[in-house]
């Protein structure tokens, strides 16, 4: 009795998986077809399967200088959010007064805005600046509105890390600087990898900042496929292809993050 | 810690604190300083006009449109995500097997990027071909035109705010779920609660203070939602499912007055930030002093 009651549990919810997955499987099986294959009434799941698509969307429409345009922006927002977020949140999980508690509510605040009230603002000053389209104002974004997440999750690490190791560690003669470095911080090596992975996640996404800020020279990988896919579906094998590209690396990432991905998604407020 | 390594710790909040100032601070007071001035970018210099936008927006239809459109697809979309999602989790609490797999499978349509997501979601739904009409024109069922009509389109578009975010409700309550103690849980069944009543009264109230943070940050995004309604409708048909963010973008970006378009940003920060005051001060008062 229990066991039949197990298994219609798991039935039931594999059944919802499947539901939920729908859109991305068909999306994968559209990739994989010929037009003549894709626009069939009823849809067919028994076809031919090219990688014609894939190839052709990546090079020869030249999506790839979109992907490299993604990973320059993601490679830098990381090695410079990360580091500053991280010694921020040190600060922030050793001095608990009013002062940093206030600081700490001030960031999640920010959480708040909406993101067009920041690229407005962005926008008009990187048209004065003449930094429309380039990497760095991409980058100098994607760190201001990735801080308040860095410092949170760092901070979510440091608090487990016992007092005592600094205290320790001074008693040895180590500079402040040096403690960070050489103690604490490979303690919290983990939440170092954590929270970057999810600083990829929300860099590679992010949308509305490279739709307004970046142009030809610069633009990402999600405004490439918007501004491919979203019209015409005449090129619906090509668009599928490049989207089910963009959506791989995640993969990748669900892998390595799949343990962590409770803490990572709630400012490392919910640990997991 | 003594003093001095109280205040030399300080220096290591410089570098975030500088890079927050100059480009999280400066730009907001500078979006606050041209909400007051009647600005086109691509014309002459920007004109103080005070509160003028504010008023203008006040008065202006396709602002309370907007707005309506926005409350009912953030209300609409959290309600059904927070159900999805507690049905989801609970079943996964009581699974034995296959969870975890289940879980990771099940959070995909969150983690994707957003704009991926909705060209998947729109290849669903696109009239004639999407999998969707081609399936029930095969059947000769005629369906709703799900993109085209103002009524459908802002349905679709709640269907696929859930469908992203309903896997994030699971996740966190999953989450709450597996750090509940047993032993209250089984007192409460000897005490004869099942199913609805133990959910009702003994696991939500349990869970209050993670509901309220998942409903808390839900409204909070759910301001932010662009990418997907930009990628499946653009707003329309017409301006059925524009937004506040939409519409902010319109006129900023389409039509470049820059001033305007700032005070849609602070009208929208200052709705967000009540309704979440509202949300927190709601749940908050219903068990006094606590959570």
């Amino acid at each position: 009795m229990r066991w039949l009651r197990q298994f219609g549990l798991l039935a039931l919810l594999s059944a919802a998986t499947l539901v939920m997955l729908i859109p991305v499987i068909w999306a994968v099986l559209t990739s994989l077809k010929n037009p003549v294959d894709a626009f069939t009434i009823p849809p067919t799941l028994i076809f031919k399967p090219t990688l014609q698509y894939h190839y052709e969307i990546w090079f020869e429409k030249g999506f790839w200088t979109f992907l490299v345009n993604s990973l320059i922006i993601v490679f830098f927002t990381i090695v410079i959010s990360v580091p500053i977020g991280t010694m921020a949140a040190y600060a922030l999980s050793r001095i608990q007064t009013r002062q940093t508690r206030t600081l700490l509510f001030g960031l999640l605040a920010v959480r708040m805005f909406p993101h067009m009230l920041l690229a407005l603002p962005f926008f008009v000053v990187a048209r004065f600046l003449h930094l429309f389209d380039t990497y760095l104002v991409m980058v100098l974004a994607l760190v201001a509105i990735n801080q308040p997440f860095t410092i949170w999750l760092m901070r979510s690490f440091f608090v487990d890390v016992p007092i005592e190791l600094d205290e320790a560690a001074r008693m040895d003669g180590c500079t402040l600087w040096q403690t960070f470095i050489r103690i604490i911080v490979p303690v919290v090596r983990p939440g170092v990898v954590v929270t970057s992975l999810f600083s990829f996640l929300l860099a590679y996404n992010e949308f509305l900042f490279a739709l307004v800020l970046t142009g030809t020279r610069t633009k990402t990988l999600p405004v490439a496929i918007s501004e491919y896919g979203g019209e015409d579906i005449t090129y619906w094998s090509l668009s599928a292809a490049g989207a089910v590209g963009i959506m791989l690396p995640i993969l990748i990432f669900m892998i390595f993050a799949q343990r962590h991905l409770i803490r990572g998604l709630t400012f490392g407020a919910v640990k997991g | 810690m003594t003093a001095t390594t109280h205040r030399g710790i300080l220096w290591f909040l410089v570098p975030s604190m500088l890079v927050l100032a100059c480009v999280l601070l400066y730009p907001l007071c500078y979006a606050l300083y041209l909400s007051l001035f009647d600005y086109y970018l691509a014309g002459d210099g920007p004109v103080f006009i005070g509160l003028g936008n504010y008023i203008d927006l006040l008065g202006e239809g396709r602002f309370w449109g907007a707005l309506s459109n926005t409350l009912i697809i953030v209300l609409a979309g959290v309600a059904l995500e927070f159900s999805l999602g507690l049905a989801l989790a609970l079943g996964l609490y009581r699974l034995k097997l296959g969870a975890h797999a289940l879980m990771v499978l099940l959070f995909i349509p969150h983690i994707i990027t957003p704009v991926v997501a909705a060209l998947f979601l729109r290849w669903i739904f696109v009239g004639q071909w999407g999998l969707i009409d081609a399936t029930a024109l095969s059947f000769g069922v005629l369906t709703p035109d799900w993109l085209g009509s103002p009524f459908w389109a802002k349905v679709t578009v709640i269907i696929a705010d859930t469908w992203k975010f309903a896997p994030f409700m699971m996740l966190v309550l999953y989450a709450g779920l597996q750090s509940l103690n047993t032993s209250v849980l089984e007192a409460a069944t000897v005490d004869g609660a099942h199913g609805w009543r133990m959910l009702t009264d003994i696991i939500l109230p349990l869970l209050r203070p993670l509901v309220l943070f998942v409903l808390a940050i839900r409204i909070m995004d759910a301001f932010r939602f662009f990418d997907t309604i930009y990628v499946m409708t653009g707003g329309g048909p017409g301006t059925a499912t524009e937004t506040l963010t939409l519409y902010t973008y319109a006129v900023g970006f389409a039509r470049l007055e820059v001033g305007k378009a700032s005070a849609l940003g602070v009208l929208t920060l200052v709705i967000v930030a009540g309704l979440v005051a509202a949300t927190i001060g709601f749940l908050y008062r219903r068990e006094k002093g606590q959570f």
